[in-house]
């Protein structure tokens, strides 16, 4: 244990933030005192002759793949469902609360591609304004045609394709000034 | 004639299975390597391969008809297998065959040509009294004469490519703002898949099941069918869950559609193995939808139900055998669900998932059935549809295939992309559908979330983040800097390796 200002703070613990800023703080990761959330658990981590690793509790067993990490960002496959963490220690996680009162809300809206495929149509122009939920251009992937939908209402402030471009998951397609 | 050598037209789980039985009957088997997928699981079971190294133009491979027929020429190969896509009902393909002297294993390209136009099919049906849905005759020439015959039988309608198939091409119109916009992206998008832009349009039944019948005839006139599937399980048109038989079926209506299905396959001269598909509304009246002149991706569950290997029979037909099978020896026993296992990212709107699969293991049992078409390794590209492959349970009702098919998606493991596994497990864990509850728009109205997990598997990924993070913070103190960033060494190793400091 060190102390830092008034605060005891633990070394070994790590809190996983989820997307939407709920917390696990899990305690002695490696140790039978495994805690999370203040409750002891009984978790085993374990990898099969196969070379697939599991997770053991509660007698159930539950296929775990880490199928994304850039620093302490994590992206957990268990059971075939995709799980984000964000890992912060008990001072980054101090931080990064002291940090979320300044941001400042984003004001531009990036429209990516759900999926990978090719622009057929855009049904939009630069500097025209869109509603929440019209369509903005028609993706097709797989010989299926997609229309793809504004999140936002806003103005389309810049378009980054045309007819006939081929596009990846996630390339930004649009942005719109809400 | 006797089949000696047959050339599998196609890729995936369908080439494996075709092979699987052309070996068993002792035929030699070919298949095609594209330079798109030259280690594919199937390139491994076939008998011999044939290599077609560079794309040579536009055309895709399989779907290059004079190449697949040089090829076939050149190996002296007495039949082509088409599985199912791309060229299996193609009728001029078909008719090629014939003229080279090929057995195409399949119907004749006058029956595939008749069913494949769907404004004669439906010609066909009503000259036989099957009920329809009212609708178009043929094919609409534009909006204009859409929104007439619209309005004559009112809203909703549905658009669909007169050459269509497996939802392609096809748009449901609510009310008549929204027609001219649905008129264009249905044609564009059968313009594109099947090069033919032409739609018809026909009276859309809200919430219906799909019920489809599979049909088995020769060349001397026989016809029997080996009871239904039930395909409702979709996603904007495309299968995701099959089963036989079906839960909204009774012997009544089972004959009946039976019946209406065998008579739809004599009307032209089918033989080979053919799907004749009807909607079945809330009040139990069938309409016929169209006929699939092929092999279905669902075949399984009819082979479990059944005890019939449909590829031997296709193969036995095609050689001009006679069906030995009758009606009254069909006996359907139990109940089989198939889930199709598709590299797409269900959180993610089903998009693909493309990637390399690390590592794959299928659950094993007396009444599991695992048709795939990869092994470890296998590369997921975008050049082709994403299933990979398809489990198959079979049980002795209705409820113990559930929980069994549960049980077996729990022990289908995949490591290296994502796949449809958490929907499927959901479905079976749903309590509509496990009443039996349910229709074509079940995905769309019932299911709130389209993946299964527990309250607590949230807290296991976190723990599992959180075990990954320490235990390299750990490692770094002591180690060199790991330049794959942790992203390949599992939790386990990691672990090893602090117990060893």
């Amino acid at each position: 244990m060190k102390l830092i200002g008034k605060k005891k703070v633990d070394e070994n613990e790590y809190i996983a933030v989820t997307p939407n800023d709920s917390k696990y703080v899990i305690r002695n990761p490696f140790s039978i005192d495994l805690k999370i959330n203040g409750h002891k658990k009984d978790i085993k981590i374990f990898e099969n002759e196969e070379g697939f690793t599991f997770i053991e509790f509660r007698n159930k067993k539950y296929l775990a793949e880490i199928t994304d990490k850039t620093q302490n960002k994590y992206t957990v496959l268990l059971n075939g469902v995709s799980y984000s963490f964000t890992i912060e220690s008990p001072i980054s996680y101090r931080r990064r609360k002291y940090l979320q009162k300044y941001k400042q809300a984003n004001k531009i809206e990036m429209i990516t591609a759900p999926m990978p495929g090719k622009i057929m149509e855009l049904l939009v122009e630069e500097s025209s304004s869109v509603k929440e939920g019209e369509s903005i251009l028609i993706l097709e992937a797989m010989k299926m045609q997609n229309e793809i939908i504004s999140q936002v209402s806003g103005k389309v402030k810049k378009i980054n394709v045309k007819p006939g471009d081929t596009v990846t998951k996630d390339d930004v397609l649009m942005e719109i000034e809400r | 004639m006797k089949i000696k050598s047959l050339l599998i037209a196609n890729r995936g789980e369908i080439a494996v299975r075709i092979n699987e039985t052309a070996k068993k009957m002792g035929i030699k088997t070919y298949g095609i390597k594209t330079s798109k997928e030259p280690n594919a699981l199937y390139l491994r079971l076939v008998d011999d391969v044939i290599v077609f190294a560079e794309s040579m133009d536009e055309i895709p491979e399989f779907l290059d008809i004079e190449r697949i027929i040089d090829a076939a020429r050149v190996h002296k190969v007495n039949a082509i297998h088409p599985g199912y896509g791309f060229l299996a009902e193609n009728p001029y393909f078909a008719r090629r065959c014939e003229e080279e002297n090929i057995i195409f294993i399949g119907p004749s390209a006058s029956a595939i040509y008749k069913m494949g136009n769907k404004t004669i099919a439906k010609q066909i049906a009503q000259k036989y009294k099957i009920p329809l849905l009212q609708g178009s005759q043929g094919s609409v020439k534009n909006v204009m004469e859409a929104a007439d015959i619209a309005s004559k039988i009112g809203y909703p309608v549905i658009l669909k490519a007169a050459a269509g198939g497996g939802g392609r091409g096809m748009r449901i119109v609510e009310k008549a703002s929204s027609l001219e916009k649905m008129f264009r992206l249905a044609t564009s998008e059968a313009e594109k898949a099947f090069d033919d832009s032409s739609v018809f349009i026909e009276k859309y039944v809200r919430n219906p099941r799909h019920i489809e019948f599979q049909i088995i005839g020769d060349r001397f006139g026989n016809y029997i069918h080996l009871g239904e599937r039930e395909c409702s399980i979709q996603r904007k048109h495309q299968k995701l869950i099959e089963e036989s038989p079906s839960i909204a079926l009774d012997e009544k209506l089972r004959k009946e559609m039976g019946a209406a299905a065998t008579l739809i396959a004599k009307a032209v001269n089918y033989y080979s193995a053919g799907t004749v598909e009807f909607l079945l509304d809330a009040d139990r009246h069938f309409f016929f939808m169209e006929m699939n002149t092929r092999i279905q991706v669902e075949h399984p569950v009819t082979e479990m139900v059944s005890g019939v290997d449909l590829i031997e029979l296709q193969i036995k037909i095609a050689e001009g055998q006679e069906l030995t099978l009758k009606q009254q020896d069909i006996k359907l026993t139990g109940w089989a669900i198939e889930c199709r296992v598709n590299a797409e990212d269900v959180q993610a709107g089903f998009s693909p998932n493309q990637g390399i699969i690390e590592k794959i293991s299928y659950p094993r049992g007396k009444n599991i059935r695992v048709d795939s078409g990869v092994t470890d390794y296998s590369v997921i590209t975008p050049y082709f549809d994403s299933m990979v492959a398809k489990l198959i349970v079979h049980a002795e009702t209705r409820d113990k295939a559930i929980s069994a098919t549960s049980a077996a998606l729990r022990k289908f493991w995949i490591r290296g992309i994502k796949t449809t596994i958490p929907f499927c497990q959901a479905v079976m864990n749903h309590k509509k559908f496990k009443k039996g509850d349910f229709n074509t728009s079940f995905i769309e109205k019932e299911m709130g979330k389209l993946f299964f997990n527990d309250a607590e598997d949230e807290m296991l990924a976190a723990y599992v983040a959180a075990f990954d993070f320490a235990a390299e913070l750990e490692t770094n103190r002591t180690t060199k800097p790991d330049f794959e960033r942790g992203k390949n060494i599992s939790p386990w190793v990691l672990n090893k390796r602090l117990k060893s400091l």
